[in-house]
């Protein structure tokens, strides 16, 4: 087990207090749960990439940092105005 | 352990700190403006250590390059989110981000 192994699992771990901060409180605290979960998946698959050194993973993390973006833009913008 | 994994252990370890932090003060902090500023480390200091971590192992490889990217990325739009979501709180709260007339509105 690398460095890299233990920063991704110890990465990854952290999404469950995310997951449970996306199950209470009103509706813009549980999507700040999916706000900071993000980056720290970003992050996790950049650390995961090096841990299996597949260059793939590292391109999945550049595009699940755009997509998350767009897809929390958008349910921000759901979210002031109908919701 | 070469000085190189050395460096990678303290930059990754750092990057978990910061990100625990910030769990830790969206998960603790009272109100949701408080929480929002909780966002910003994760998404601007964290991505750049690990890049960081990943740059030390890679330079300028494939792999080097598009960690760049993810945390600049990250760097340039999260705080784009932050500012839509606290605009989108306010305007749920009341009806208009704009300061109500006579409402108290700190400036510098």
């Amino acid at each position: 087990m690398t460095e890299w192994f233990w920063a991704a699992a110890a990465m990854l771990a952290l999404l469950l207090p995310c997951g449970l901060v996306a199950m209470r409180g009103s509706i813009m605290d549980r999507l700040l749960g999916l706000e900071l979960a993000s980056p720290i998946t970003s992050a996790s698959l950049l650390a995961l990439a090096e841990a299996f050194n597949r260059s793939i993973y590292v391109d999945l993390a550049l595009v699940y940092a755009v997509l998350s973006f767009v897809t929390t833009l958008v349910v921000v913008r759901l979210l002031e105005r109908w919701v | 352990m070469t000085a190189k994994e050395v460096v990678n252990a303290v930059l990754l370890g750092a990057a978990w700190l910061v990100q625990v932090l910030c769990v830790l003060g969206v998960w603790r902090m009272p109100h949701l403006y408080d929480r929002l500023h909780f966002i910003t480390p994760a998404t601007s200091v964290a991505p750049w250590l690990v890049a960081a971590a990943v740059w030390v192992r890679e330079a300028m490889d494939h792999q080097g390059i598009v960690a760049l990217l993810v945390a600049l990325f990250l760097l340039l739009f999260g705080p784009v989110l932050t500012h839509a979501t606290a605009r989108a709180a306010r305007l749920r709260e009341h009806g208009d981000w704009r300061p109500d007339r006579g409402e108290k509105v700190h400036r510098r």
